[in-house]
């Protein structure tokens, strides 16, 4: 394996009186889809949360490519890039000024800044409807749009989040073929999913969460062991608990 | 290009795509010359209206010319003390040594009658006993052994005039300094949350204070605009409008004072109404949140209405938008500033901006506000 891209150490974290993460520790490589896998409430956004510098750690500690979250918290912005379930865009500006927009925060310099958003927007197939008002696309493209603004700075680390989880079958099947090619340009890709089919047919390895903890964790292969699918091997851990 | 002046732009391009706001500024700039003319045509009316006096009995010789020439028709009824309920605005039984009348104090109109009425038989009076002083050869001047020479040390009509817009522009320079910016600030506070936009505005490596600034700046300036709008067709108005029989102006140091005075309001309420905004979880929740602030913020202008002369020491200039309220009025009613009580102010009102930016910061960066959404 790669060196780590993301390396999570015994991490915690409690919100409200809930106990969310028990100590949980991963690491992703670059060049990689990294499954993080496990029923809602898990800790999975939770995690993917702290590792992007949403949330802080109660107690251990995120890595990304190097820079902590907590004492870099804006270097590891940089090198990040979340697509979540949801797909919020400024309904107002067109596709283009979403782009751009993000672009310009995450430090994309003005004299590339062009060039950025034509190259996202060639990319993700996505010219007819650039110059049209967010209001107006449909969840595809809006979730097009949400991807281009969280890859037009170019990050090492793409984080996907249940993102097909309010698509239809062929906008699923382009986010997929999507994280399969970043990860053949070299990025560490972590998705994030419940849907243990999807993980199987993707991920190089993966991690198993479950109320909070790491359950399994290793290549696909390895986690799922002799079972039929993950998902065999995911209930038969869970019920020896 | 700054991450500040990139926020900014980004939150003018929306404000100004937002049928809402451009709405709002519509109405800023149409609603108070509307007001003005309603204002001026009822004030018009009122003083040129007749009112009708319900009477029995001999109405005394030369009283009834006065009386018409004053607007009051005269109408012959059976019972004057019945018909001033109702169908006549004043009852009145003329007897030959008193006058009995009966009205309503309830009906403008009647309490109109009864202040003309009392008039002309003051002059009545006044006249029937010079009159009767000098067939006894006294000299009639004996009844005004004071005589009064007025000499105001300006124009009555001008100082009403300036009393009026006293009153009146603060009220619309701070309710349209609140209101104006209102709809974008929860756009761009509960909206984005609403949306779902915020948590990727958030992983930007943009500093959230950054962030929030350029949101305060574009929501102070869409203030600003509509206050300046609205007050801006409010003076051509008056210009066009007589006003309480005269043309109300500004003078340049009431109009500098006045747009120093909304900067600084634009600021602060900006700060506050982002951070009410922050803690809604969506844009209706914002108002709700909201509407509490336009009594809080208005109920200072209202004093002025209620007590014209309070005339406060400095201290009272500590107090936002209060203090606002005074600076404005002395500016329009005196022409002059009080330098302390203007540098008070400036310094209360742009203290009170920067604890409101804390507190919106505060807000802005706490984790619940990710979690809750």
């Amino acid at each position: 394996m790669s060196p780590a891209a993301v390396k999570v150490d015994r991490l915690e974290k409690t919100l409200g009186k809930n106990k969310v993460l028990r100590g949980i520790s991963m690491e992703a490589a670059s060049g990689e889809i990294f499954g993080l896998l496990g029923p809602n409430g898990a800790g999975k956004t939770t995690t993917l949360r702290i590792v992007c510098t949403l949330l802080a750690p109660d107690a251990g500690s995120v890595e990304v490519l190097g820079f902590d979250t907590t004492s870099a918290p804006e270097e590891v912005r940089r090198r990040v890039g979340v697509v979540t379930a949801d797909i919020g865009v400024y309904p107002r500006l067109s596709a283009r000024e979403n782009i751009t927009y993000f672009a310009e925060l995450s430090g994309v310099a003005d004299g590339d800044l062009k060039r950025r958003v034509d190259a996202v927007v060639d990319r993700l197939d996505m010219a007819s409807f650039a110059n049209q008002r967010a209001e107006s696309l449909s969840s595809g493209q809006k979730q097009k749009v949400a991807i281009a603004r969280a890859i037009v700075h170019d990050p090492a680390v793409l984080m996907f989040d249940e993102p097909t989880s309010n698509l239809d079958v062929l906008a699923s099947r382009e986010i997929r073929n999507f994280m399969v090619e970043s990860r053949g340009r070299g990025k560490c890709v972590i998705f994030s999913t419940h849907v243990l089919h999807d993980a199987e047919r993707l991920c190089d390895r993966v991690t198993i969460l479950h109320e909070g903890s790491v359950v399994a964790t290793g290549t696909t292969a390895e986690v799922r062991g002799a079972h039929h699918d993950l998902e065999d091997a995911f209930l038969e851990l869970v019920e020896k608990r | 290009m700054n991450t500040l002046a990139i926020v900014f732009r980004k939150e003018m391009r929306e404000i100004f795509r937002d049928r809402r706001t451009l709405i709002a500024l519509g109405l800023a700039a149409l609603a108070t010359p509307t007001v003005l003319i309603v204002i001026s045509q009822v004030s018009t009316k009122t003083a040129t209206q007749n009112y009708t006096v319900g009477y029995s009995g001999d109405i005394p010789t030369g009283l009834d010319i006065l009386m018409i020439a004053t607007g009051l028709q005269l109408e012959r009824v059976a019972d004057p003390a019945a018909a001033a309920k109702q169908q006549v605005d004043l009852g009145v039984v003329f007897q030959p040594s008193e006058i009995d009348e009966w009205y309503d104090p309830t009906r403008q109109s009647a309490q109109i009658a009864d202040t003309r009425l009392q008039t002309v038989l003051g002059q009545y009076n006044a006249a029937k006993a010079a009159s009767a002083l000098k067939q006894l050869g006294v000299d009639p001047g004996v009844l005004t052994p004071l005589p009064v020479r007025a000499h105001p040390l300006s124009s009555p009509v001008k100082a009403a005039g300036n009393a009026f817009l006293s009153f009146f522009l603060p009220y619309i320079l701070i309710t349209m300094v609140l209101t104006g910016g209102l709809s974008a600030a929860l756009d761009a506070s509960a909206g984005e949350r609403e949306r779902k936009t915020l948590e990727s505005l958030l992983l930007t490596p943009t500093p959230r204070s950054r962030i929030l600034l350029g949101k305060i700046l574009a929501v102070s300036v869409i203030s600003l605009v509509s206050a300046i709008a609205a007050i801006g067709s409010m003076l051509l108005a008056l210009t066009q409008i007589p006003l309480l029989g005269t043309r109300v102006s500004l003078s340049p140091l009431a109009a500098a004072v006045m747009v120093w005075l909304a900067i600084l309001l634009a600021g602060c309420f900006s700060s506050v109404t982002l951070a009410l905004g922050t803690l809604a979880k969506n844009f209706r929740q914002g108002q709700a949140f909201s509407t509490p602030l336009y009594f809080i913020t208005v109920f200072p202008a209202s004093i002025i209405l209620f007590i014209p002369d309070f005339n406060p020491n400095l201290a009272y200039y500590l107090i936002p938008i209060l203090n606002a309220v005074l600076v404005l009025r002395d500016a329009i009613v005196h022409n002059s500033v009080a330098w302390p009580a203007l540098g008070i102010t400036t310094a209360s009102l742009a203290a009170t901006g920067l604890i409101c930016w804390f507190a919106a910061l505060r807000l802005f960066t706490r984790e619940t506000l990710l979690v809750r959404s």
